[in-house]
């Protein structure tokens, strides 16, 4: 058996601190016990000889070793100086209050480790506690940056504060979906997502380190073109338009997406990918909206047709940029409300930490597409034939939408309307565990880090998901509606990675295609079970 | 930057193997790195209809196409494309046609 790392040997000199060895990972259900020795893919050495690999045999971020002693010691500062500003208020006034209540108050009572899906499903790695990470921070915080720190962390265990420590701290933040779910057992209230969220703000806005999917390629693309996706303006057109045309086969009727509509009553944001990856989805809406008789517009500027706002994982200034792109596009269409479509972290982003952020007329009221949807079947204006949906569905909770915004019911209160045979997963709701893909993983795919996905922060909810089909025959097909691009995304790939769909005829999607599934009238059926790879 | 030598030239790609410098793309590349996408032999003129296609839809908009656009535009089905590319229109197909990495929630 391993011995029991403690948070002071996140310094210890080691080629890997804590692999994963095969066997480890909690046992998964037949017929995936082929999958039970498996670990992420082994990185060749010329792949990382010049990354910090050190911390478990995955890399998410891949770090440049520093070249010289000079330069080591010079990221040890900026490392101290930025952990300086996160404890000040003209630094961090929007998170310094959780922040220092969180640093303060840990009893370390290790209720948070059994709340935890990658803890537990890593087959309780200690470096994934959710305390680790936050116990590494909260000893160098000490050690450094309070009056006598250095000699009272003696007694405490110390850590040494080197490049080993502060790369290996990078990496473990991103070990964490940001699920949060910690939080909400925690009996005193302490946050320990929130402190992973610090801590890649951290290394985001003073030093330059944060995965390339989310930054480079995320969030300064996103602003730079418009969308993180690369589409500009006039890609995002090309793409409704094709839409468009996909739907009226499905309809029979002309769909219209309509664009830059000044003083409409709504203005939709959808995460472009959904365009590009599930353009069914933007399609279905269109068609509820349409259906239902809205009086509602997509935005053509850029940045205006993608909700996403990566910064909400990472980095509080590329979050501001485009919360406020986002809010003074509706301001300037003068639009009543921005109804944002299923994407759990814009719902977070635009809806909740954006609040603090818009003041005067940028701050436009703004709605969960969910509700919207829910209000649209309670009106009665659609008719709908639930028998069409006559297979097994579950849902799944999108962590920002779910346990972060508390919107639980509208969605079940229309899938009993549409979905009769409709089943929970356990447990649901608020207490749901995160898809594994939240926080930006369902995106980051540099070195082996998709492999730690599935088999490990993906893993609770798949044995969820599973679970929740137990008693349905193998070769029945089953939906896994998940209102969330991410969640999706990452769904997709654990159905994909585990052979689910030919196993277990897994199959997953949104709502609102359940919704128009289900819908009276259409002359084709918009959910098509097995007639293409659903991963594609 | 990992490296990829093909007919001689030497390309830098990302990790995944997609081609970094966009303009240093020409036909010997993708010929050349057809086999290390499973394709057996030459390329056909089916493969160019398709390569030919993603280029031109990414010279034009920045992007490459949704799958289901590909399909109806070149009037081919998904089985067909997986046929013609074995790791797939996004992995196989893009790289071959020497287009950036999707990037985004797709």
């Amino acid at each position: 058996m391993k011995t029991l790392l403690k948070p002071a040997d996140i310094s210890m000199n080691a080629d890997c601190l804590c692999p994963i060895e095969p066997g480890e990972l909690a046992p998964l259900p037949p017929p995936y016990e082929d999958f039970n020795e498996s670990i992420p893919t082994p990185l060749k050495p010329e792949k990382i000889k010049n990354i910090e690999a050190s911390l478990d045999d995955t890399v998410a971020i891949g770090i440049p070793k520093p070249a010289s002693r000079e330069e080591e010691e010079a990221l040890v500062r900026q490392f101290l100086s930025g952990l300086k500003k996160l404890f000040e208020k003209e630094n961090n006034w929007t998170f310094l209050q959780p922040l220092t209540l969180s640093m303060e108050h840990c009893a370390r009572c290790q209720t948070c480790s059994d709340a935890c899906p990658a803890y537990e499903m890593s087959g309780r790695q200690e470096i994934y506690r959710p305390i680790f990470r936050s116990e590494v921070l909260r000893r160098i915080y000490k050690k450094y940056l309070r009056a006598g720190g250095k000699i009272t962390a003696r007694l405490t265990g110390d850590i040494d504060l080197n490049w080993t420590t502060i790369a290996r701290l990078a990496e473990l933040s991103y070990r964490c979906t940001l699920c949060r779910r910690c939080a909400t057992v925690c009996p005193i209230g302490v946050d320990n997502g929130l402190i992973t969220h610090e801590i890649r703000k951290l290394f985001s806005q003073e030093m330059g380190i944060a995965p390339k999917e989310i930054h480079d390629r995320g969030t300064l693309q996103h602003l730079k073109v418009g969308s993180t996706t690369g589409m500009t303006p006039a890609a995002a057109k090309d793409c409704a338009e094709f839409i468009q045309e996909e739907m009226e086969e499905i309809t029979g009727y002309k769909v219209d997406i309509p664009w830059d509509v000044e003083g409409a009553d709504i203005l939709l944001l959808h995460n472009a990918g959904e365009m590009l990856a599930w353009p069914e989805n933007v399609g279905a809406f269109a068609i509820i909206f349409q259906a239902a008789g809205l009086s509602w517009t997509m935005s053509s500027e850029a940045a205006g047709y993608d909700a996403v706002n990566y910064g909400l994982w990472y980095d509080d200034v590329q979050f501001a940029r485009v919360a406020v792109k986002h809010a003074d596009i509706a301001r300037r269409l003068k639009v009543e409300k921005i109804v944002i479509g299923e994407c759990g972290h814009a719902h977070k982003a635009l809806t909740v930490i954006a609040d603090r952020l818009l003041t005067g007329d940028l701050n436009v009221p703004r709605e969960s597409a969910l509700v919207t949807l829910e209000s649209i079947v309670r009106s009665g204006r659609l008719k709908f034939d639930p028998r069409k949906n006559d297979f097994p569905v579950t849902l799944h909770d999108p962590c920002n939408v779910v346990r972060a915004m508390g919107i639980v019911e509208p969605q079940r209160r229309i899938l009993r309307k549409i979905a009769p045979r409709f089943r929970e997963m356990t447990p649901h709701g608020v207490e749901n565990y995160c898809c594994g893909g939240g926080s930006g993983f369902a995106i980051m795919s540099g070195y082996n880090f998709t492999d730690w996905r599935n088999l490990v922060s993906s893993r609770k909810k798949f044995m969820q998901i599973l679970n929740a089909f137990e008693n349905e025959r193998q070769d029945t097909p089953k939906y896994v509606c998940a209102p969330c691009s991410n969640c999706k995304g990452t769904i997709r790939d654990l159905i994909h990675y585990y052979d689910a769909e030919e196993r277990s005829r897994l199959y997953y999607g949104g709502l609102v295609e359940l919704m128009v599934n289900a819908l009276d009238g259409m002359k084709k059926s918009m959910i098509r079970f097995g007639e293409k790879p659903s991963w594609e | 930057m990992p490296q990829i030598e093909l007919a001689g030239k030497t390309y830098e790609v990302d990790e995944d193997g997609f081609l970094q410098e966009l303009d240093k793309w020409n036909e010997e590349f993708a010929e050349a790195y057809a086999h290390v996408e499973d394709i057996e032999g030459k390329l056909t003129e089916e493969h160019w209809m398709v390569i030919n296609y993603l280029r031109n839809y990414f010279q034009q908009f920045g992007i490459a196409p949704m799958i289901r656009k590909i399909c109806k535009d070149l009037k081919i089905d998904m089985k067909k494309l997986y046929e013609l590319f074995p790791t797939g229109p996004a992995k196989g197909a893009c790289k071959l046609a020497g287009l950036s990495k999707p990037t985004g929630c797709v």
